[in-house]
C-alpha cells in the first residue's frame, strides 16, 4: 500500500491559490445569486393605469417626495417617498384610494376601481405575498 | 488493510475526539447567521485531516462514518445525519484528491476540505428542503470555510509538529 | 497528470452544485372584472395557459352571473317571468338558498331590491327613510324565488344579486385550473376572495395579509395559507358618508333592510370551499361578534375565521393558532376563541 505523503506544515503559495479559488467561488456564487436581482431586491412602487404600467419607482432612491398625476375620467395625485406611497388627492367616487392611507411593505397595494389605477409595492422584504380584504 | 489493536484503538480515540468537536461546534450558533438547521462549521474536519495523513484514507473514512452515525444517535436527530454525511464525505473526497497535489501544505488541503464540507451541507439542505433557494447561502458559507479551513489546517499542523518526535506506527501507513 | 485530473474533478464537482440555482419567478396578470380588481400569480408549469384560461373563465362567469349584463342568467331572472338558466347557475342558486338557510337569513341574495334602492354600488348612494325600507322589505326572503331544475322564477318586484357568492364561486372555478395547467404554486385574488395553491417556494405557505380595517394600508394580521380559500368582508371596504356625517357601510342586513349595525369591523373566513367562505363572511359580519362565534361553535369543523371587532379585539379560531403572525405593535388585542 502506498504511503500517505507526509504533510507540509507551512503554508505555501499554492495554499494561497486554493484560498483564492474558494474566495473566487464565493464571489462568483454571490454575483450569481444577488447580482442580477437589481432593483427587484428593493421596495419598488409599480403604478398601473387601465392595465398599462405608467411608473416604476424604486422608493429608496428617492431623495424627496415624488408626485405622480394620473389623468383619465378622474384625476389622482400619488405621493411617493422612501417611507411609502399614498394617494393624496382624487376626484373619484368612493374615495377608497384615499381611505386606504399609506402603504409601506411589499405586497401591499392601493386600488382605485373607478379609474382602474393600481399602486403596488414589489420587491423583497418580509412583507406578505398578497393582501386580503 | 490489516487491523491491529493499536490502530483500532487509535481509530476509536479519534472518533471520540471527532464527536467531541462536533458537540463543541454547537457552541458556535452559525444557524443564527444562516438559518439552516444542520449546518455546521466543520471543526470535526480537524480529525479527518489528521486521520487522513497519519492513518490513510481507509481508516479516515471509517472514523468519519462513525462520527456521523454516532453523532446523529447522540443528538437524537437523524435529519442532521444527511448534513454531516454529505458535508463530511465531500470534504473527505476533496482532501484525498488535494493531498496528492504537489506544493499544497496541510493548510491548502484543509481549506479545500472545508469549502467542500460546506458545499456538501448546502447540497444536503437542497435535498432536505427540495428547494434550490438555499444556494443563496453558499457564498457566505464559502467565505466562512476560508476561516474554518485555515483554523483546521493550523490546529492540524500544531498537532503534527507536537507529534513529530513521537514514533507513530499503525497498520497500513506510518508517519514519524 | 493524474493529480491535475483530481484537482479539476474537485473543481467541476463544486461548480456543478452552484450552477442550478434560480428562485421561483411569479407570472402575474391583473384584470378588472366583476366590479373589482383581480390578480393571478403562478409559477411552474404552463403559467401562460393558466393566466389565459383564468381570464377567460372570469369573463365567462361575469357574463353568466352579473346583474348588470343584460344577457346574463341573473339579469334574465330579474327581468321577470319564468326563465330557463344554465345548470351551473341553477346549482349556484341552490347553494345560495342553502347558505341562506344555514345562516338564518343573514346571507340572502334576495336583498337586491334594497341594495339597488340604497345605491351602495353606484356613484350616488342615498340614505333611505324607514318608510322606504319598510316598503321594500317584504320583497326579501327565500320564499320569493322558485327554482325547479333549471327553471327559475321570481315573485313580482323581487330581484336577486349573487354578488355575495359569485366571486367565491369564481375562485373555486379558478382553483381547479391549477392542476389542469400543472402549476407548482400560486394564488388568485378576486377582490377580497383569495385562493392559495401549493407553496411559495416549495416549503413556506403563502403569506396573506388581512387588512387593518382602521388603517387599510396596513395589516392587522398575517396568515400562512396553502390550498385554502380565504375571504374577508368588512364595512371598511366600501362605505359612504351622508350629509349629516353618518357613515353607511355596504353590507346590508337582510332583516332590517339597512346597512348592518355590526360590532365587527371585518370577518375573514378560511376554509376549503370558496363559495361557502364568501357567503359566510358576509353572513357572519351581519351576525356580529357574538352571533359569529356562536355560529362557528356549531360549524367548527367547516371553517376557521378571524374576527376584528370595533372595540379593538382580534379573535381567531384555534385551528389558526400556528399559521397566524400578529403584526408587531399591532393595535388589536388578539386571542383564540375557546
Amino acid at each position: 500500500m502506498k504511503q500517505a505523503p507526509s504533510p507540509k506544515l507551512r503554508p505555501t503559495v499554492w495554499d494561497g491559490l486554493v484560498a483564492a479559488l474558494v474566495l473566487a467561488l464565493a464571489i462568483g456564487t454571490a454575483v450569481l445569486f444577488y447580482g442580477n436581482l437589481g432593483h427587484g431586491d428593493q421596495l419598488t412602487a409599480v403604478i398601473t393605469h387601465r392595465g398599462e404600467t405608467v411608473e416604476t419607482v424604486v422608493l429608496s432612491t428617492l431623495q424627496e417626495e415624488k408626485t405622480v398625476h394620473i389623468d383619465g375620467e378622474y384625476h389622482l395625485t400619488i405621493a411617493l417617498s422612501p417611507d411609502g406611497v399614498r394617494v393624496t388627492e382624487s376626484d373619484c367616487p368612493g374615495q377608497d384610494c384615499l381611505h386606504t392611507g399609506t402603504i409601506r411593505r411589499r405586497g401591499q397595494s392601493i386600488i382605485c376601481l373607478p379609474e382602474q389605477v393600481v399602486i403596488r409595492l414589489e420587491g423583497s422584504g418580509n412583507g406578505p405575498d398578497l393582501v386580503l380584504g | 488493510m490489516r487491523i491491529n489493536t493499536k490502530s483500532l484503538t487509535l481509530c476509536a480515540v479519534l472518533t471520540a475526539l471527532a464527536l467531541g468537536l462536533s458537540t463543541l461546534e454547537n457552541l458556535f450558533p452559525i444557524t443564527l447567521v444562516i438559518p439552516l438547521p444542520g449546518v455546521k462549521l466543520g471543526l470535526a474536519n480537524i480529525v479527518t485531516v489528521f486521520a487522513l495523513y497519519s492513518l490513510g484514507a481507509g481508516p479516515a473514512l471509517g472514523i468519519l462514518l462513525g462520527r456521523c452515525l454516532l453523532g446523529s444517535v447522540f443528538a437524537g436527530n437523524f435529519s442532521a445525519l444527511l448534513f454531516s454525511l454529505l458535508g463530511g464525505f465531500a470534504a473527505m473526497l476533496v482532501m484525498i484528491a488535494l493531498r496528492h497535489v504537489p506544493g499544497l501544505s496541510i493548510f491548502g488541503v484543509s481549506i479545500g476540505g472545508a469549502s467542500a464540507h460546506n458545499v456538501g451541507q448546502i447540497a444536503a439542505a437542497i435535498i432536505t428542503l427540495g428547494n434550490t433557494a438555499v444556494l443563496g447561502y453558499l457564498p457566505i458559507l464559502l467565505g466562512v470555510s476560508l476561516f474554518t479551513g485555515g483554523l483546521t489546517g493550523f490546529v492540524a499542523s500544531l498537532l503534527f509538529r507536537a507529534m513529530s518526535h513521537i514514533h507513530f506506527q499503525t497498520g497500513d501507513t506510518s508517519y514519524g | 497528470m493524474k493529480r491535475l485530473t483530481c484537482l479539476l474533478l474537485t473543481l467541476v464537482m463544486t461548480l456543478s452544485l452552484t450552477a442550478c440555482g434560480s428562485q421561483h419567478k411569479l407570472e402575474t396578470h391583473q384584470i378588472f372584472a366583476m366590479d373589482t380588481v383581480m390578480d393571478f400569480a403562478v409559477y411552474g408549469g404552463d403559467t401562460q395557459g393558466f393566466l389565459t384560461a383564468a381570464t377567460q373563465e372570469i369573463n365567462r362567469l361575469e357574463a353568466l352571473l352579473s346583474r348588470t349584463k343584460t344577457e346574463s342568467d341573473i339579469a334574465r331572472i330579474n327581468g321577470g317571468g319564468t326563465v330557463t338558466v344554465s345548470e351551473e347557475t341553477a346549482d349556484l342558486l341552490q347553494d345560495a338558498l342553502r347558505y341562506t338557510q344555514l345562516t338564518d337569513g343573514t346571507f340572502d341574495m334576495t336583498v337586491a331590491p334594497l341594495v339597488s334602492a340604497w345605491g351602495i354600488h353606484t356613484e350616488t348612494p342615498k340614505v333611505l327613510s324607514q318608510t322606504e325600507i319598510d316598503a321594500l322589505l317584504p320583497l326579501v326572503g327565500s320564499s320569493h324565488i322558485h327554482v325547479d331544475g333549471t327553471t327559475v322564477s321570481l315573485d313580482e318586484g323581487c330581484a336577486i344579486d349573487l354578488g355575495g357568492i359569485a366571486k367565491g364561486y369564481a375562485s373555486v372555478r379558478l382553483a381547479q385550473l391549477f392542476e389542469v395547467y400543472n402549476i407548482e404554486g400560486g394564488w388568485v385574488s378576486l377582490g377580497g376572495n383569495v385562493y392559495t395553491y401549493g407553496t411559495k417556494d416549495g416549503k413556506a405557505p403563502w403569506l396573506v395579509s388581512i387588512r387593518d380595517p382602521n388603517s387599510p394600508a396596513g395589516a392587522a394580521v398575517m396568515v400562512g395559507l396553502s390550498n385554502q380559500f380565504a375571504v374577508t368582508s368588512g364595512g371598511y371596504q366600501r362605505y359612504f358618508t351622508a350629509e349629516d356625517g353618518t357613515v353607511y357601510q355596504h353590507i346590508l342586513d337582510p332583516k332590517t333592510g339597512a346597512p348592518a349595525q355590526s360590532d365587527l369591523l371585518s370577518v375573514t373566513i378560511i376554509c376549503t370551499d370558496g363559495t361557502m367562505a364568501d357567503a359566510y363572511s358576509t353572513a357572519l359580519y351581519v351576525m356580529g361578534a357574538q352571533g359569529a362565534v356562536d355560529f362557528w361553535r356549531s360549524h367548527s369543523s367547516d371553517f376557521d375565521m378571524v374576527l376584528i371587532t370595533a372595540d379593538g379585539k382580534l379573535l381567531y379560531t384555534p385551528g389558526l393558532e400556528n399559521s397566524l403572525t400578529l403584526e408587531e405593535g399591532g393595535s388589536y388585542e388578539a386571542s383564540a376563541i375557546a
